[in-house]
């Protein structure tokens, strides 16, 4: 907007600049004291409320690698958000391509269905779903996290890359095609790579949702070695006692892999979040 | 392999996955809402439309029901004000602007589970952050889950917190299509920055305003790991919603007929919001 390169009056300078604060306190002040708690030591923790800790305490980080499942719990999140991102990627590319580049029967149903499942009830999946594995034998494997996920992360990959294939020229495979590339290598060759920036962006996002899920794995997961962090993290609130400074290292251990994410990938975030593709 | 092969299998693969993975479960609870199952492994009995008379004649889920409209009308005003606020702020040129930018995103992307957990330290009776702000005001102590109508705004807010960015970031973006002229001659003609937001920037801005309140209430209707995690539904049922209902229900009661049959009746109300999404911006497949 221009208006905001004009010149502006102190008062409402100092009105933008308080906004601004405002912001980022409410957005950030919560992150902020869980990082914070899971460094104050014990005594401290029960009775300060300082903004600055007076000493910093690795000991509930200790504890809970040391005394709990989250390492267990940890690794089976990164093999869940792994197959799931990857599986995703393989597969919402080839729907997308194979609906954007073709007249062929079943695409409406394809795309139409994978729009309306991005808006589906959890137990509308859940509860079948589980029904499935149990009836098969699988019940609480890390197999069914990972298919209940992929209904979740599909439908957004082909919903973004489909958006992102038709806007890249046909003429590209082309003229790959006439220089006598299969389509196949003129796809793996020529569609691919131009395509990366699309594909991180379905990346970020299907491991996102993978990571953050709380839903799917609650229901699809009973015992304590194959939750995923959030699920066991919060059956730690249920426990004996409310070990605080273990429960904040433990959310900020789940929470600082995304935020290491964001800071090297945020154009991609921000460009995701613009195209459609959202997480709840 | 020839242009036409490779196309079909990829297509072929697509058709499958979308069978197996959306068409398959949703035509699985469905039918599962017509048979009576007291495990998950039981041999499911037909029953007709039993769990479906059985869950409409019960009152609790008409109290869903209006919890959820509740919970997700409240939630989108509250997210699509102070989003639009947000963006505005954001859109105008000030000192660390990116880093604002940036941290207003982050509750975005928190796993539900930490904010839950970090709103409940933060509220802790006797040691938590706010309650020390709360009575550093001067102000009576608040209990944010003891009575229904605080439990409803409690869930509420904190899920407010956790979705404006989306709101805010979409938002946003979608300022900078404004074309700046507009404004220009808007100013000229002696309008002042309200006048110009009223009658510029939201009529400009209203198909994506639409798509973000659309997306948005269904979302919020279908959301159940935050309300699950800071209330399970409480106090009395206060908080409960169809979302949980449906957990209950399956899960806890193990009637699976008859939470698939609330999940069925959800995945037909939000059908009705998918409809108008589709009438408002058809499907262009070609």
């Amino acid at each position: 907007m221009s208006s905001a390169l004009a010149p502006r009056s102190l008062a409402s300078r100092l009105g933008l600049y308080a906004a601004a604060i405002v912001i980022s306190v409410y957005s950030a002040f919560p992150i902020y004291w869980m990082v914070i708690s899971s460094v104050r030591p014990p005594q401290e923790l029960i009775s300060s409320t300082a903004l600055v800790p007076g000493a910093v305490t690795w000991e509930y980080y200790w504890n809970l690698l040391e005394l709990t499942d989250y390492p267990a719990q940890f690794l089976n999140s990164v093999i869940v958000a792994a197959v799931t991102v990857a599986v995703t990627m393989v597969l919402s590319v080839m729907i997308a391509y194979a609906v954007t580049r073709h007249r062929v029967p079943g695409k409406k149903l394809i795309v139409g269905a994978m729009l309306y499942a991005y808006m589906f009830p959890p137990l509308l999946i859940a509860i079948p779903m589980f029904t499935v594995f149990a009836r098969m034998g699988l019940g609480d494997t890390l197999l069914s996290v990972i298919v209940s996920h992929l209904t979740l992360t599909l439908p957004l990959g082909v919903w973004f890359l489909w958006g992102f294939f038709k806007s890249m020229p046909f003429e590209l495979e082309e003229a790959a095609m006439v220089d006598g590339c299969t389509r196949l290598g003129a796809f793996l060759r020529v569609v691919l790579p131009l395509s990366l920036p699309g594909l991180i962006t379905v990346a970020i996002f299907s491991f996102l949702l993978s990571w953050t899920d709380y839903t799917f794995a609650l229901i699809m997961i009973g015992s304590d070695a194959n939750k995923t962090v959030p699920v066991g993290l919060a059956s730690m609130i249920g426990s004996f006692d409310l070990r605080w400074g273990e429960i904040m290292a433990g959310s900020t251990l789940i929470a600082l892999p995304l935020f290491g994410a964001f800071a090297l990938l945020s154009q991609y975030f921000i460009q995701g979040l613009g195209a459609g593709a959202v997480k709840g | 392999m020839s242009s036409r092969a490779t196309i079909y299998s990829f297509l072929g693969i697509g058709l499958a996955a979308t069978l197996l993975l959306i068409v398959a479960p949703v035509a699985y609870a469905i039918s599962l809402s017509f048979y009576r199952m007291d495990s998950f492994v039981g041999t499911p009995q037909w029953a007709g439309l039993d769990n479906y008379a059985r869950v409409l004649s019960d009152w609790t889920f008409w109290r869903a029901l209006i919890n959820g409209f509740v919970y997700s009308l409240g939630t989108i005003v509250l997210q699509v004000v102070l989003g639009i606020g947000f963006a505005l702020v954001l859109n105008q040129v000030f000192p660390f602007r990116n880093i604002v930018r940036g941290l207003s995103i982050l509750p975005y992307l928190l796993p539900t589970v930490v904010v839950v957990l970090t709103f409940k330290w933060m509220v802790d009776g006797s040691i938590g952050v706010l309650t020390a702000v709360i009575a550093a005001l001067g102000l009576p102590p608040v209990s944010w889950f003891e009575s229904p109508a605080a439990a409803m705004t409690s869930v509420i807010l904190v899920s407010v917190w956790m979705w404006t960015p989306f709101v805010t970031t979409t938002f946003l973006a979608a300022l900078q299509t404004v074309p700046a002229s507009l404004y220009e001659a808007a100013k000229v003609d002696g309008t002042n920055a309200v006048q110009r937001f009223f009658h510029i920037t939201l009529p400009m801005l209203k198909p994506i305003l639409t798509v973000i309140v659309l997306l948005r209430a269904v979302w919020m209707f279908n959301k159940f790991d935050v309300i699950w995690l800071l209330t399970q539904g409480g106090p009395v049922g206060a908080t409960e919603h169809l979302a949980i209902l449906s957990y209950k229900t399956a899960f806890s009661l193990f009637d699976i007929g008859g939470g698939a049959a609330i999940a069925t009746i959800s995945f037909l109300i939000l059908s009705v919001a998918v409809f108008i999404y589709f009438r408002l911006f058809p499907l262009d497949t070609d």
